[in-house]
């Protein structure tokens, strides 16, 4: 990411860092009143068909993979010193974000798809 | 060891690791016996780091930095370590004692309240000698952030310089907390992201990019943003706030690196 | 220098930091669990992805993958993967609560950072024990307790 400075990239972090306080806090208050309940599978079934809710996972999962790797970029920059240590860590993040982001995507999408129909 | 009053406590406030120092006691000078467990290191010797104890009287009014050269003229002449001006100025006799980085002549053992006063070299630097360490980084760092007055105008700069730059009390107070650095290093060693990350700028270093750029004199904070904005510039700071903590000029370079951030992801300074 | 040097730089004081007060813990803090917290992440979104079949969702798969990822049965309604969820949570709360949300706070907004001032040398008060930013770690303090009372209720009472 030669291209997009340091405090951009930051500025994006903490953007999407107050983003994730709202759809993280969505995710985990539908585990309420009971873990236990809130993952069996009917229970899962009426959540993914629960449209607000699964819009709150779409943007939880790209926010959090985008936040994540950020601020893992920059640990392993800070402790890592090697003159192709950043072309490195950015290639290898990214094509991590990227295969992460598409499974999850496939996942959910088709889900939904199944279940509405 | 004649000691007519007894030494009342010090008190330590442990808010900002600085020691309150009460009202010097009327009368004859307190002395005291101390040792000084001195952290050492040869280069000829080899094997790394070793303890020496040393035995020495000191009075009340004498500090850690009098005893090191106590010890050096009449005990181990082999001793070494960096001191210059002896009153706080120059900030060459840097040094961890009793776990804290503290300056030797800042620092009276009757005022630390131990018999055994530990001295080690400053962490994050890499040691030359005993208690002497290698600021060749340090230094590059902060000449990397351009420590000086930048003109646009070079003519006006470098050849002839036609007119005053004048200055109002409201504009000398954006930076002169942060002009008062002695370059003494305690904040570089404390600083834990100075260790995790070794080229990382530091706090020191970082202070002073803000404080030329928040001169109303300076032209070049463009330059000095760009160096800062980078992994190892502003964003390896996590606002711990150690270097504020230990800092003997009360500086704060944790408020001029925040600042500098908000610099950055506002595009504009915070008056 | 002629002779290769034996000795690395060492460490800051571990004792510095017991001493400072909390900041250099969170600092540690949200680099440790920031990074569990993404390995977390991508373990997750790829479980869960497995659980519902790809794209192709059935009470089979589903119940087969979360059993195995749940493991043994502990206590009351909990299971091992209760457990591991209950203490991921309760990270990600600290992580952003303590220092995340601080720091975007204070960096972007300005938030408890007081404007440089001609201070009374010696003695000064540093920026980060000023009111500003203590009432900033009480409130992070605070939010995280309540939201560990609700997740141990979540997770291992109801």
């Amino acid at each position: 990411m030669g291209m997009v400075s340091a405090s951009t990239l930051r500025r994006w972090q903490y953007l999407l860092g107050i983003v994730l306080i709202v759809v993280l806090g969505i995710h985990l208050a539908f585990r309420w009143p009971s873990y236990e309940q809130s993952i069996s599978y009917p229970v899962v079934v009426n959540q993914i068909l629960n449209y607000g809710y699964i819009a709150a996972i779409y943007i939880l999962l790209y926010a959090a993979l985008a936040h994540g790797l950020i601020g893992f970029r920059t640990l392993l920059l800070e402790l890592w010193h090697w003159k192709y240590a950043r072309i490195t860590v950015d290639v290898v993040l990214i094509i991590i974000g990227v295969a992460v982001a598409v499974i999850g995507t496939i996942a959910l999408t088709g889900a939904i798809l199944t279940l509405a129909h | 060891m004649s000691s007519q009053q007894t030494g009342t406590a010090l008190q330590t406030t442990a808010a900002t690791e600085k020691i309150t120092i009460t009202k010097p006691p009327l009368g004859s000078p307190i002395r005291r016996t101390y040792v000084f467990k001195v952290k050492r290191y040869d280069p000829e010797r080899g094997g790394g780091y070793y303890w020496r104890e040393y035995k020495i009287e000191l009075t009340n009014h004498e500090t850690v930095l009098d005893g090191l050269i106590k010890i050096k003229w009449h005990q181990d002449a082999t001793l070494s370590f960096r001191y210059s001006c002896r009153m706080g100025i120059c900030g060459s006799c840097g040094m961890i004692i009793n776990g804290v980085p503290r300056l030797a002549c800042e620092t009276k053992p009757y005022d630390l309240g131990t018999e055994v006063v530990t001295i080690e070299p400053l962490s994050n630097f890499e040691p030359i000698k005993d208690v002497a360490t290698d600021f060749s980084d340090f230094f590059r760092k902060h000449r990397s952030v351009k420590p000086w007055l930048i003109r646009k105008d070079e003519t006006e700069q470098f050849e002839k310089l036609e007119t005053y730059y004048p200055q109002t009390e409201e504009q000398l107070n954006e930076y002169l907390e942060f002009a008062y650095c002695i370059k003494c290093g305690l904040c570089y060693s404390a600083c834990p992201m100075v260790f995790l990350n070794k080229d990382y700028l530091g706090p020191q270093a970082l202070a002073q990019a803000y404080r030329w750029s928040a001169d109303n004199r300076d032209e070049g904070a463009v330059l000095r943003l760009k160096v800062v904005d980078s992994e190892n510039g502003v964003w390896s700071c996590h606002y711990s706030g150690t270097c504020s903590k230990v800092c003997p000029k009360d500086v704060d370079p944790a408020l001029a690196i925040n600042l500098l951030k908000n610099w950055l992801l506002t595009g504009r300074r915070r008056r | 220098m002629a002779q290769q040097k034996q000795v690395k730089r060492v460490p800051p004081k571990w004792s510095l930091w017991f001493r400072g007060g909390l900041d250099e813990w969170l600092l540690i803090f949200q680099k440790v669990s920031g990074a569990i917290l993404v390995i977390y992440l991508i373990a997750h979104t790829l479980v869960i992805s497995t659980a519902l079949g790809f794209g192709h969702p059935s009470e089979l798969t589903w119940n087969t993958v979360i059993g195995f990822v749940e493991g043994p049965h502990v206590a009351g309604p909990a299971h091992v993967g209760t457990i591991i969820e209950y203490l991921i949570a309760l990270l990600a709360a600290v992580h952003g609560g303590a220092n995340g949300f601080r720091l975007i706070l204070t960096q972007y907004f300005g938030v408890g950072l007081p404007r440089p001032e001609r201070h009374t040398f010696p003695r000064a008060v540093p920026s980060v024990k000023k009111s500003g930013q203590a009432w900033l770690k009480y409130v992070a303090i605070i939010v995280v307790i309540i939201f560990l009372i609700l997740a141990t209720l979540v997770a291992f009472v109801w």
